[in-house]
């Protein structure tokens, strides 16, 4: 079942590369309902981490309604300053009248990367890469070792960022020795089956092959509440494809996911991800930029973890009841989790665990949004962003950090050196003996 | 140019600018007098469509053959006001297939180059029509930015010497001897630019001839000059929606009915109309009614229109005129041609021509022909030359779009901005100072109001008629103050402050027939930042009362919560009204 051992082809100087049509149908994605529903207020705008650090950045309200409305449909070109929107999304929060900017900044961010970017350009070629991480990922974690110490070198660094545009100020993540998709085939799978209770789980790239330790303690989290966890084959969520323009590559993973879960969804399995972005894109990117069928079906059922629990299990109680080793922690809630609702969970859960301090960072971007802290022409906007929730992490108690989201933790651990830990983890540590 | 005669044309619309444009290139003394803002009276209410002919078609078609005549000139003289859109007329299922035939019969008879489209097709081109349509015709109509057209033909005028005042009533037609000898004007802030606040004066002006190309007031200046012009005004309403649902001009294709066509205009669309008489074109109601209906019925081509955004309504009334004796009872069969009026030949008054009818696709020929007739009464042999000569910004300017970049404007903004402006973007544009966005619906930056307060004094409806700021989706919400703000230091803040009242009241005037959904809240977040910003609900100073600062809630005075100065203070901060608030 590892997707591992079949990545999907991809060359990113590849001359065959078209871009496709993703929206076939123009009243498949029609966004007009998001121009009108525009009234200009600007509480995206005053929402916008990169708008706050960067007076250059014209901000979500001109990038989503007002450039759709400005626009023709024929000969007008997107303004480049879409590629300096990192999608955090926080405005699609901000919004109090429903406009969906993120969707119009994805499709307006598609159009210019399609009509106007040059495709043997450093950039497209850097922005293909990083968006496809998971190709590399799984090409790099088959000589974890190896990988591991080319991409730890300083002067490779250094040729990465002369040559890519990939900042040498960030230190590559190691790929685990194991990934989590080899541990759970040597594991024989699942360990609990049941009728009632079952999940699939989207790990997603990075607990896959960077921190399998999150994807095993969410496992057996939910298998000690009884649950059946199955672990279908997967693409990449997207997230960093549609932060990049490149929708082709996102709808063509969207596919893979799409096809191999429908099904089990049918047969009455929730699908549950660890990451805060994954489980966002299935939510509400897919049926926001792609129509294929099931995918209504897949946004539904789609939970993040820890939420499912609250949802489902006495959580609070469970928690009531254990202890762990004393330790203090720095929370930061990513942006994507504040835009499910699920900014608040960890602290309200774990301020209740025998042993355990938490404190929220406060409401601030972590600035790196994914793939975009990794350019070198944004890493400088990216701290910038970030200055906010560092300060306040050195002022909490704890000197761990805790988050949901990968390049969250990537962030905090390069802004403060702290270890960081998902809350999964500790969820682990406290309900799993 | 001494000895040249001096015509005075009365109206600042298309038909009076198209006029006093001619005049001038023929080397005639010009003066051209208008009551508001040029387009003031119908040019400004119209729903922008630049006629193939294909309207008239059936119906009229000497008016068809004229209109595709003159929407082949138009595009060449006036390239910065049109968007060549091409138009459909769609035909539903239960409209009758005769008069489709007869359409694209009429088309072919007139020159009109015409297309049948199966719906697959039609719907290709316009994916949101209704799904059941039974097919379309294609034909050239297009969409021409009537405000853009008038000013660029006044702006020739001024270019060949002639004089334009705007805001300059017609108060008498002076008639001596059984002739008209010219009028006297009544100028609402002086002669020259408008600026607010500078007394006003009355003016005789003396003229050889005089041109009425009022339109629809052309009777009240036949009854100041004592000849009787019948016109029949008809009105309509045109309602603006928020985007674009189409992007080409959409007909009905049905022998004749309100609400049947849709012009993709600017950043909307407008939507057209109804026709009925009305006795004063001053004074007739605007009725909700009429909005209902056409969103209603033109929903049936394009549903969408049914749930979309409508961020304005406004009423136009057509010039009409027949001949005395003619009788027809309904509007919508009188002729849309014109009528040359030879008060001479007509009422033995000498001295005046009246022109009347007509349609604003037509203007340059309108003009033209009147212009024909003047410089014969004066035995003049000049050649007409405004169907050759490009109006101002209409020069090629096809390669500055390629150096759009050098302006330093994002994008669309930049786009938006050279296509407004045309050939003049380089000089408007290229200012050298910073250049803020100060209407974000409409793209419009500070350099581009600038040269309309340039153009045309303190009057920021003239400014917005001249660069379409402030009319957006947010109907000046975020802009009318800053455009107020552009007229410092040149014009000083009491100057500012009506400017600003007057542009406020214009947008309020169309706002206020679309207050439901989007656009309601969109009203109530301009009120509520106009009044909490600028105190626009209630402003002492403009008021003349005093503040009265006891309203005010004194904040904490003392270290302990909730003493002195906050006991009687209302949930607002302010005291309650019996108090002395003044609710």
């Amino acid at each position: 079942m590892s997707d591992a051992e079949s990545p999907s082809s991809f060359d990113p100087t590849a001359q065959s590369f078209e871009p496709v049509s993703v929206f076939p149908d123009a009243e498949d994605m029609d966004l007009r309902p998001g121009a009108d529903n525009c009234y200009k207020c600007t509480a995206c705008d005053t929402s916008c981490p990169v708008a706050e650090v960067d007076d250059e950045f014209p901000g979500p309200k001109f990038q989503g309604p007002e450039q759709w409305r400005l626009k023709r449909k024929s000969d007008e070109a997107v303004d480049d300053s879409i590629m300096s929107c990192s999608n955090c999304m926080r405005c699609d929060n901000a919004c109090p009248s429903s406009v969906p900017l993120s969707q119009m900044h994805n499709t307006a961010r598609a159009e210019y990367v399609d009509e106007e970017m040059d495709k043997l350009s450093r950039e497209y070629l850097r922005n293909r890469t990083l968006a496809n991480y998971r190709t590399l990922a799984s090409v790099g974690s088959k000589v974890p070792r190896l990988t591991n110490f080319v991409m730890g070198n300083s002067i490779v660094q250094k040729i990465n960022e002369k040559i890519l545009g990939i900042t040498a100020e960030r230190e590559f993540p190691d790929f685990a020795t194991e990934t989590f998709r080899q541990w759970w085939n040597k594991r024989g799978g699942p360990k609990v089956r049941s009728e009632e209770k079952r999940v699939a789980y989207f790990h997603g790239c990075y607990s896959n092959y960077n921190t399998p330790e999150v994807g095993k303690g969410m496992v057996r989290v939910f298998e000690s509440f009884g649950y059946e966890v199955v672990v279908p084959k997967q693409g990449c969520s997207g997230t960093p494809m549609f932060a990049n323009g490149m929708l082709a590559d996102a709808k063509r993973e969207a596919g893979i996911t799409v096809d191999n879960f429908s099904g089990l969804i049918d047969e009455g399995y929730d699908v549950i991800a660890s990451c805060t972005s994954c489980s966002m894109s299935l939510k509400q990117e897919y049926p926001e930029l792609f129509s294929m069928d099931g995918i209504e079906d897949l946004s539904i059922h789609t939970y993040e973890a820890m939420e499912y629990l609250r949802i489902h299990e006495d959580l609070e109680g469970a928690i009531a009841d254990a202890s762990v080793e004393e330790q203090a922690f720095a929370y930061h809630a990513p942006c994507h989790a504040r835009n499910q609702g699920l900014d608040r969970q960890a602290v309200e859960l774990f301020r209740d665990l025998d042993g355990v301090v938490i404190e929220d960072v406060g409401d601030s971007c972590s600035g790196i949004s994914g793939t975009y802290g990794w350019k070198e022409e944004k890493y400088e906007t990216s701290m910038k962003i970030g200055e906010e929730m560092f300060g306040h992490m050195e002022h909490s108690t704890g000197n761990v950090g805790m988050t949901e989201c990968p390049t969250c933790s990537m962030q905090m651990e390069h802004g403060t050196g702290y270890d960081i830990k998902h809350p999964l983890q500790l969820l682990e540590e406290a309900l799993v003996e | 140019m001494t000895d040249a005669p001096h015509v005075l044309v009365i109206g600042g619309g298309s038909t009076g600018c198209g006029i006093a444009r001619d005049l001038a290139m023929r080397g005639l003394e010009v003066t051209l007098v208008e009551k508001g803002n040029l387009t003031h009276g119908t040019t400004g209410r119209m729903h922008g469509l630049l006629h193939s002919g294909g309207r008239y078609a059936v119906s009229d078609q000497a008016s068809a053959k004229e209109c595709i005549e003159e929407n082949r000139v138009l595009r060449e003289i006036a390239s910065h006001c049109v968007e060549m859109t091409g138009g459909l007329f769609v035909q539903r299922p239960e409209d009758p297939d005769e008069y489709f035939e007869e359409k694209l019969e009429g088309c072919r008879e007139c020159g009109i180059p015409a297309e049948v489209l199966s719906p697959e097709e039609a719907r290709e081109m316009e994916p949101y029509l209704a799904k059941d349509i039974k097919r379309a015709i294609k034909v050239p109509d297009g969409a021409i930015d009537p405000f853009r057209l008038c000013v660029a033909n006044a702006a020739s005028a001024q270019e060949h010497g002639a004089r334009i005042e705007t805001h300059a009533e017609v108060i008498d037609v002076l008639v001596e001897d059984g002739a008209v000898v010219g009028v006297e004007i009544k100028h609402d802030t002086g002669p020259g630019k408008r600026v607010h606040r500078e007394p006003g004066s009355t003016e005789k002006i003396h003229a050889d001839h005089v041109v009425s190309a009022t339109g629809a007031w052309a009777g009240k200046i036949g009854d100041m000059a004592g000849v009787d012009v019948e016109v029949r005004p008809s009105k309509g309403v045109m309602t603006i929606m928020n985007t674009r649902q189409v992007d080409t001009v959409v007909n009905r294709c049905r022998p004749k009915g309100d609400a049947d066509i849709v012009v993709p205009h600017e950043t909307t669309c407008i939507l057209g109309t109804t026709d009925i008489e009305v006795d004063d074109p001053d004074d007739y109601p605007e009725e909700e009614w009429e909005v209902d209906m056409m969103i209603d019925t033109l929903s049936e081509l394009v549903p969408m229109l049914a749930n979309a955004r409508t961020i304005r309504s406004f009423w136009g009334v057509r010039p009409l005129y027949e001949p005395p004796g003619t009788g027809t009872t309904d509007p919508t069969n009188i002729t849309r041609d014109f009528f040359l009026l030879d008060h001479e030949d007509r009422d033995g008054l000498s001295g005046m021509t009246s022109i009347v009818g007509g349609k604003f696709t037509t203007y340059r020929m309108m003009g033209e022909k009147i212009s024909d007739h003047v410089c014969e009464k004066f035995d003049i042999d000049a050649e007409c030359r405004t169907a050759d000569e490009p109006l101002p910004g209409s020069h090629d300017f096809s390669i500055l779009r390629d150096y759009m970049d050098e302006f330093g404007l994002r994008s669309p903004i930049g786009r938006r901005s050279v296509e407004r402006l045309g050939s003049r973007a380089e000089e408007v544009l290229k200012t050298g100072e910073p250049n803020p966005v100060v209407c974000e619906c409409e793209a419009v930056t500070r350099a581009e109001i600038q040269d309309a307060i340039d153009q045309s004094g303190s009057d920021l409806n003239a400014v917005r008629i001249r660069t379409r700021a402030s009319m957006g989706n947010c109907q000046g919400a975020f802009c009318c103050h800053r455009m107020a703000h552009e007229l410092y230091p040149t014009y000083d803040e009491p100057v500012a402050y009506e400017a600003f009242d007057e542009l406020f009241q214009e947008r309020w005037k169309g706002e206020r027939h679309a207050l439901w959904g989007e656009q309601l809240s969109q009203a109530m977040l301009k009120y509520s930042l106009h009044s909490t910003t600028m105190n626009a609900d209630h402003d002492a100073v403009r008021t003349g009362s005093a503040i009265d600062f006891s309203k005010f809630d004194s904040g904490q005075t003392t270290a302990v919560a909730g003493t002195a100065g906050t006991e009687t203070a209302a949930t607002d901060g302010g005291l309650p009204p019996a108090n002395g608030g003044d609710q």
